[in-house]
């Protein structure tokens, strides 16, 4: 039998000639719901492979520190399950990238364990292969003694310290470890962190079609029908012919515009001109869309420049302590006027009350909604709310500390006595009781950087099993 | 004239956990053309607006889909202990009220 990338090859490969290119984006975000109509529409057009974006670091350090998985498990397995149905039947290769949330050991394996439930459920039989994204501390402390790991964005420079912190440092892989996992047989691929471009220009780069063509389709179909109007999560197909793509959504409510296709390039980016991969960067100054017939575009023009030195993206997350939070509120004029002192005092009156305790190290945050719970103003509401929400955080050493904290300015917050009070039976509403309640461990990024890397091949494991 | 008056997008996101940036996308060539050449959509203004340091926040003009891209440094890093909003996408507040 012979490998899945090698009946493709022969499928698209004519007299020498490339054929177009059908690429299908089930989901930019797999475990959230993929919604079934637009999916089945786009198995449908025959699609030459489907590719899945799992996850990003937009959901902050938690899942990456944790191992958890962001989305839940049950609607996770339903569209595990919804893909992997399509493309068996299909008998198309299906690549997941970012599996889990966050893409670590942990994360791959939850994942894999999904696919196999599936796949003993309905009797599936396949090869399947999985990649894991971790790198080794030590890695990433030579790097740095090397002087090739950079900051990306506003992060600080990089340390020892930071990376033997953190609980867990993946790299971002590009398109090389999934082609290996392909040459060697893979029909489903369920791939640790990744880029997302490299999920879906992995096997055109393999098969030959044009880089700058083939990352610029991937860029945009990764977050599936997000480029339309009205943006939307449905399925989307990218079609590449030749030095060009055409992008459909396969909900029909949903068209791409040239003007939407464009926009696209915003998205998530602080350049809109400009994809940075690992082996080099696509630059989009050029880039044109065209107007098939009030629903597909066609996009071209998009240029291609590698790199010598291989990089990868780093992310790393560190442990900082046991998260408790407070939900309390108030509708008073007199409270809400005094609030930012009586927060202040809180603090003082929490320090002096857990002194007398064993309490450890804790640090305490109050956000005022209805002020700046949600924004970092530069200055206060011309006018003030009707009522304000205050949610406290407070991260310390132990869940106890943290509860405990929380605990103490409740009551005492409750109770407090400030000039003009009128609110003499208790200043704060309570939604519920306890209002105070200790949710887990909180994590910070540490690592978001950039490192030169001689062989993707050694960071990036590919393991393989007959399903 | 306000900006609101001329976007039919004004949206903010995380570009990675260390960035903010804003997205302007804006009606017509005329509110484009009359945001890119306004005093309050500089780099000094914004900064002000967010309380970063100016050479630090970078204002991208796009034209192919007459838009305006902003980015600034996130004064806590996303999703850590203390953050207000972890994917950033509640943070265009402070430019809803910029005349042009």
């Amino acid at each position: 039998m012979s490998n899945a990338i090698e009946r493709l090859r022969q499928q698209v490969v004519q007299d020498g000639n490339l054929q177009p290119l059908r690429v299908l984006c089930g989901s930019g975000a797999l475990g959230n719901g993929i919604p079934r109509a637009a999916l089945a529409r786009g198995f449908q057009q025959k699609p030459h492979f489907v590719g899945c974006d799992m996850g990003s670091i937009d959901p902050g350090p938690y899942y990456l520190g944790t191992g958890k998985i962001g989305t839940s498990e049950r609607v996770t397995r339903s569209d595990l399950e919804q893909v992997l149905l399509g493309c068996r039947s299909a008998d198309i290769p299906l690549l997941i990238g970012t599996a889990g949330t966050a893409g670590s050991i942990l994360h791959v394996e939850q994942v894999v364990k999904m696919v196999r439930d599936v796949a003993a459920l309905h009797g599936l039989h396949f090869k399947l292969a999985w990649i894991h994204a971790d790198i080794a501390a030590s890695v990433v402390i030579e790097a740095i003694g090397e002087q090739s790991v950079r900051p990306l964005g506003h992060m600080p420079d990089l340390t020892a310290d930071d990376v033997t912190n953190c609980r867990a440092v993946v790299g971002q892989m590009g398109v090389e470890p999934f082609q290996r996992a392909l040459l060697e047989g893979a029909d489903v691929v369920i791939a640790g962190r990744a880029c997302d471009t490299a999920i879906f220009a992995a096997i055109p780069l393999m098969l030959g079609y044009p880089a700058a063509t083939s990352l610029h389709l991937s860029k945009i179909i990764e977050c599936s029908s997000l480029c339309c109007v009205p943006g939307g999560s449905d399925a989307i197909l990218g079609t590449i012919e030749g030095e060009t793509f055409v992008l459909e959504s396969m909900n029909p409510d949903r068209i791409v515009t040239p003007m939407s296709a464009a926009a696209h390039s915003l998205y998530e980016e602080s350049d809109p001109y400009i994809i940075h991969e690992p082996d080099g960067v696509v630059t989009l100054r050029n880039v044109r869309f065209e107007d098939i017939d009030g629903r597909r575009v066609r996009g071209s023009g998009a240029q291609w420049v590698p790199h010598t030195q291989h990089t990868i993206k780093i992310e790393g997350s560190a442990y900082e302590g046991e998260r408790a939070i407070l939900s309390a509120a108030t509708a008073d004029p007199n409270v809400i006027a005094h609030l930012s002192e009586i927060l202040k005092a809180m603090e003082r009156v929490v320090a002096e009350t857990l002194a007398q305790t064993e309490v450890g190290e804790y640090r305490l945050w109050f956000r005022k909604y209805g002020i700046d719970g949600v924004v970092d103003w530069p200055h206060p509401p011309e006018t003030p709310p009707r009522e304000v929400f205050i949610l406290g955080e407070c991260v310390a050493e132990s869940a106890d500390t943290a509860k405990a904290v929380l605990t103490v300015v409740k009551q005492k917050m409750l109770h407090f006595g400030f000039p003009g009070r009128t609110t003499t039976a208790g200043n704060l509403a309570f939604p519920m009781t306890p209002p105070e309640m200790a949710i887990g461990p909180a994590y910070r990024f540490r690592v978001y950087h950039v490192m030169d890397v001689a062989d993707s091949g050694a960071l990036f494991p590919v393991f393989h099993e007959q399903i | 004239m306000k900006l609101t008056q001329v976007t039919r997008v004004l949206r903010s996101k995380n570009a990675g956990p260390s960035t903010t940036t804003l997205d302007l996308m804006f009606v017509d060539q005329a509110g484009y053309v009359l945001a890119t050449t306004s005093p309050s959509l500089t780099p000094a203004h914004i900064a002000g607006l967010y309380r970063v340091p100016v050479d630090k926040v970078r204002v991208i003009h796009f034209p192919e889909a007459l838009a305006i891209k902003v980015s600034l440094p996130r004064r806590v890093i996303a999703g850590s202990p203390g953050d207000r909003d972890v994917y950033g996408a509640q943070q265009h507040g402070p430019i809803l009220g910029i005349e042009l």
